[in-house]
């Protein structure tokens, strides 16, 4: 099965769900939960049902495109459920099924793995979907957001479109992979890969993106205490993604490492914080 | 008779906290029912990751009635002098809710009483496990909880099915919003549908029905059978780390074992990284051949049987994706000129007020300087040395930081791939090693002097810290640093006093002037007690040395050797049954009577007045120096027969002689001449203290 039907199929399954498909968000972000889709929709009361195509940068996975299943770019496909549906796993398995995958003759393994995000002050509980010995899925129950408990909870799950994509068309390389309709993967990929990790690994400066740093943390600042929530987190997300580069460059030690995820996360639970507010002043209007 | 089946139905719970609920579970049903109490004979108890079973084979159908004297007032209370009930009486009779005529009146020691025979009938046992098992859910505690549903009660993972039976019929209550029901769940993947249960012998026979083995017993056989069929049929062996066996066990319902290959080109990275690849990334087995070398094998289990070869086939693929990652992270690191990564510990803090690694790696470098002259190894000064300078090296390397589990070992690896000398690589490779007292003795006295400083700095550090530990918290695992550096010395019979090395470690500290507020005052004597009372607890604990002795060789001096009280233990222990240990307890006990409080005196020959005690300082004087050679050659046995030589002396001493003379003089004078005596036996130990 080509990764792009893969995608076509999800949508179809979990829109015949109950999600309302979103867009994948339009800024470099670590994974689907960094996303306004999920990060300020798991906050409040609010019912919330989405699934989006997200592509994710994590610039320390990188391997010149030479490693069989890591890249520094790889795409998710990411669901929120809130409130948690009783039967959340067998909605899962039943997506699996959707997909074609027999799940009476696959080792498919719910595996203890708390999913966190110190910089989005964000963690919850679950486990990583183990399939035939691949990690595909990873399944958690949501507990808080910016340093917030939630209430419901969320479910969220996030597929690894090139591992589940592997995984169908049982292939050993996610560059052998046909991404749709004769385009493979490898065409679309390998250059990208080839290229973006020479720079984050040896060419990204050093100094350059520590001033990006500190201009976007600055910036950030400025638009919460503005109230202007929404693009102070995509200045959280900038520094985000310009820490992670930083951090694949080695150019950041164990000590300052705690300062900069501290930084965010208080930015993140001062963003959440004025959401939250804005929102529920919004539903006793109502 | 009844019974009573209770099946706990969840999503994945982590292992680690399996048997933990599974203990909880167990003890709180056993010690409620016990206190109502309910009759019962015995229970089954079991679990995987997605249930938790507890059956009551016999159990009886009701609590036990209640039948008790129930004492009143005295009958002199409780009538007047016409004979009538007082309103005391009365009173007694309304409280209790009884009549007159139930009232009978008992003898006491303190005159008569009036009383009546309480009764009441025990509550039917399906009524009371209603109410107790969702306490007993309720009071479950878990290491990590979370909340899933509009309860909002925290639990361990989410609740799928509560199943309750009493004699076959459904004992209905509610737990975390989830009403009990007679309903469970099979196999995940191989059973879809609810399945329903009548009795116990249903519920066994659906449960292996629906691809669920509920005995952990016979999922370990399982398992451990097709290991042995693997290495029968490969000509090979595995072994099961014990917590993987545990993973394997609980984490499959049905477990199948699998095995399947990779590629050769895979064997030429060095094996700890391939296993620890393997078992932590992937909870794969490495397999080894006869002369224990790895070969291109693995083994895993799974949850189906897998017919079509895809578990095996998919496992293959994935391997292959791990290899190539920790073949990058080897390939990497070695790029690098590993001699140059010290500079980047300055970036790598050890812990916060402590400094960082490079500073760490300074402090190491003057202790096994230290060491090596204290212990007499001067000729591995170098090699000991230079590995204490770079033994840190690979805290900064990618390996490292993705499996911090590899440190020590990928320093030596990479110390090897550049060259380094054997002694060098060897002694980094090793020094966290031991991770206890029971761990495998180390081969290399190297690494034991570089892991001695390695622990030595950690404890002194964080007790300089003002961290405190007790028996259930100690974060940094001090204990089982000062418990690794016991081991060490034991092993390596590394004969040193461990104060000065404490006294230069925690100076180190000191030194650097990051004194808070919770240093303690004294943090030499803070570490030598901790270390007196690990020594305690190990020769007592695992040594099995008598607690009476343990004490005895451990008394109080201003240095600690800790070899030396071992091999004192050990001999005391060897001669503790015979005759001259009784007479070297008494005669301590009456030497420590005598001198209890005393100053410390000099001895003046020309004071010595009565027969018996001249000769006794001639013999004395004679034998002293010999015992204290043989003490000091550790030769404690022989000591202690030299000193029993001179027990007729000793013994005419004491009948002929008083101590206590009137004369100040005279009396100081034979009382240094047993402190002498008492002195040198103490050298061996505090015979006083050893129970005959």
């Amino acid at each position: 099965m080509s990764v792009q039907s893969i995608i076509l199929k999800l949508q179809e399954y979990w829109a015949d769900s109950g999600c309302y498909i979103a867009s994948g968000y339009d800024s470099e972000v670590g994974a689907g939960t960094m996303t306004p889709d999920t990060f300020f929709r798991v906050l409040g009361k609010k019912p919330w049902k989405v699934a989006y195509w997200q592509p994710s940068r994590r610039p320390d996975d990188g391997r010149y495109a030479e490693n069989p299943n890591r890249v520094q770019k790889h795409n998710q496909f990411q669901v929120i459920l809130k409130p948690i549906p009783a039967n959340g796993q067998q909605l899962y398995l039943r997506s699996l099924q959707y997909l074609g995958v027999d799940i009476r003759s696959h080792d498919i393994k719910f595996d203890e793995d708390n999913w966190a995000s110190p910089s989005l002050g964000a963690w919850g509980v679950g486990w990583q979907i183990m399939c035939d010995g691949l990690e595909i899925t990873q399944f958690t129950y949501f507990q808080q957001a910016g340093g917030i408990d939630l209430n419901p909870n969320s479910l969220e799950i996030t597929y690894g479109i090139e591992r589940l994509a592997a995984f169908l068309d049982v292939k050993s390389s996610i560059y052998d992979l046909e991404w749709g309709n004769k385009v493979s993967y490898a065409d679309l990929k390998t250059e990208e890969e080839r290229q973006f990790s020479i720079y984050n690994f040896e060419m990204a400066n050093i100094d350059f993106l520590r001033n990006l740093y500190v201009q976007y943390r600055d910036e950030a600042i400025r638009l919460v205490e503005a109230g202007l929530y929404l693009p102070a987190f995509d200045y959280v997300l900038k520094c985000s993604h310009t820490f992670n580069i930083l951090d694949a460059r080695k150019a950041i030690s164990v000590a300052e490492r705690n300062s900069f995820m501290a930084n965010m996360r208080n930015l993140s639970a001062q963003i959440a914080k004025k959401y939250l507010e804005d929102t529920e002043k919004g539903e006793t209007n109502e | 008779m009844s019974d009573f089946l209770f099946e706990l139905g969840i999503e994945e719970v982590p292992v680690h906290e399996i048997k933990n609920i599974l203990e909880q579970l167990r003890s709180k049903f056993e010690s409620k029912l016990r206190e109502i109490p309910v009759g019962f004979k015995s229970l089954e108890i079991a679990a995987t990751n997605k249930r938790f079973m507890i059956y009551f084979p016999n159990i009886n159908g009701k609590a036990d009635d209640i039948e008790e004297q129930v004492k009143g007032p005295s009958k002199k209370i409780a009538y007047d002098e016409n004979n009538q009930p007082t309103i005391a009486l009365q009173k007694f009779v309304e409280a209790n809710n009884i009549k007159m005529s139930d009232l009978f009146e008992i003898k006491t020691p303190k005159g008569l009483y009036i009383a009546y025979e309480k009764k009441a009938e025990g509550k039917k046992t399906s009524e009371i496990l209603k109410k107790l098992i969702p306490e007993i859910l309720k009071e479950l505690s878990f290491s990590k909880t979370m909340m899933w549903n509009k309860s909002r009660l925290p639990f361990v993972r989410p609740i799928k099915n509560i199943l309750a039976l009493f004699d076959n019929k459904l004992v209905e209550f509610e737990f975390a919003g989830i009403p009990a029901s007679t309903l469970i769940s099979g196999h995940t993947l191989l059973s879809d549908k609810p399945i329903k249960v009548n009795s116990f012998k249903d519920y066994c026979e659906l449960l292996s029905k629906n691809f669920v083995i509920i005995s952990e017993d016979e999922r370990k056989k399982k398992i451990i059978d097709e290991i042995v069929e693997v290495e029968e049929e490969f000509h090979v062996h595995v072994e099961p780390d014990g917590s993987m066996l545990q993973d394997y066990i609980y984490n499959n319902e049905y477990p199948v074992l699998f095995s399947g290959e990779f590629d050769m080109k895979y064997l030429d990275l060095p094996s700890e990284i391939i296993s620890t690849f393997m078992i932590n990334e992937k909870k794969l087995l490495p397999v080894f051949d006869r002369d224990n070398n790895l070969v291109n094998i693995f083994v895993g289990v799974s949850n189906i049987p897998d017919e079509n070869k895809n578990v095996v086939s998919g496992n293959e693929r994935v391997i292959q994706a791990t290899f190539e990652d920790a073949k990058f992270f080897w390939d990497n690191d070695r790029k690098e000129d590993f001699f140059a990564l010290r500079e980047n510990l300055h970036k790598v803090m050890f812990h916060e007020s402590l400094g960082n690694f490079y500073e760490k790696t300074e402090r190491l470098f003057a202790l096994v300087d230290f060491l090596v002259k204290e212990t007499g190894n001067e000729s591995l000064a170098e090699d000991v040395k230079t590995a204490a300078i770079l033994c840190k090296n690979d805290l900064v390397t990618r390996m490292v930081r993705e499996f911090p589990s590899l440190q020590g070992i990928m320093g030596g690896l990479y110390l090897k791939e550049a060259g380094e000398r054997e002694d060098v690589w060897k002694s980094v490779y090793y020094h966290y090693e031991p991770k206890g007292f029971s761990d495998t003795r180390l081969e290399y006295l190297g690494s034991g002097l570089l892991s001695i400083a390695d622990k030595i700095d950690n404890i002194s550090g964080f007790i300089f810290k003002g961290i405190k530990i007790s028996s259930s918290k100690d974060p940094y695992g001090i204990r089982r640093d000062v418990n690794a550096i016991i081991k060490i010395v034991k092993d390596f019979k590394l004969d040193f006093d461990l104060v000065p090395l404490i006294k230069t470690a925690a100076g180190n500290f000191v030194k650097s002037g990051s004194k808070g507020d919770k240093t303690p005052d004294n943090p030499t004597l803070k570490i030598k007690k901790l270390f007196l009372s690990r020594i305690e607890n190990i020769f007592k604990d695992s040594m099995r040395f008598r607690y009476d002795i343990v004490n005895a060789v451990l008394n109080n001096t201003e240095s600690l050797y800790i070899y030396r009280a071992y091999l004192r233990a050990y001999e005391v222990t060897a001669m503790a049954q015979t005759e001259s240990t009784q007479h070297l307890v008494s005669l301590h006990k009456r030497l420590k009577n005598i001198i209890k409080d005393a100053e410390p005196y000099e001895i003046h020959e020309e004071r010595l007045i009565e027969k018996e005690e001249k000769i006794l300082y001639e013999i004395f004087k004679e034998s002293s120096p010999k015992i204290e050679n043989l003490i000091r050659q550790k030769k404690y046995l022989s000591a202690c027969s030299t000193i029993l030589e001179m027990k007729p002396v000793i013994d005419d001493f004491f009948e002929k002689v008083l101590v206590m003379d009137k004369v100040r003089e005279t009396r100081e004078n034979r009382i240094a001449l047993l402190q002498r005596l008492n002195s040198l036996l103490s050298q061996v130990a505090d015979f006083s203290l050893i129970v005959e």
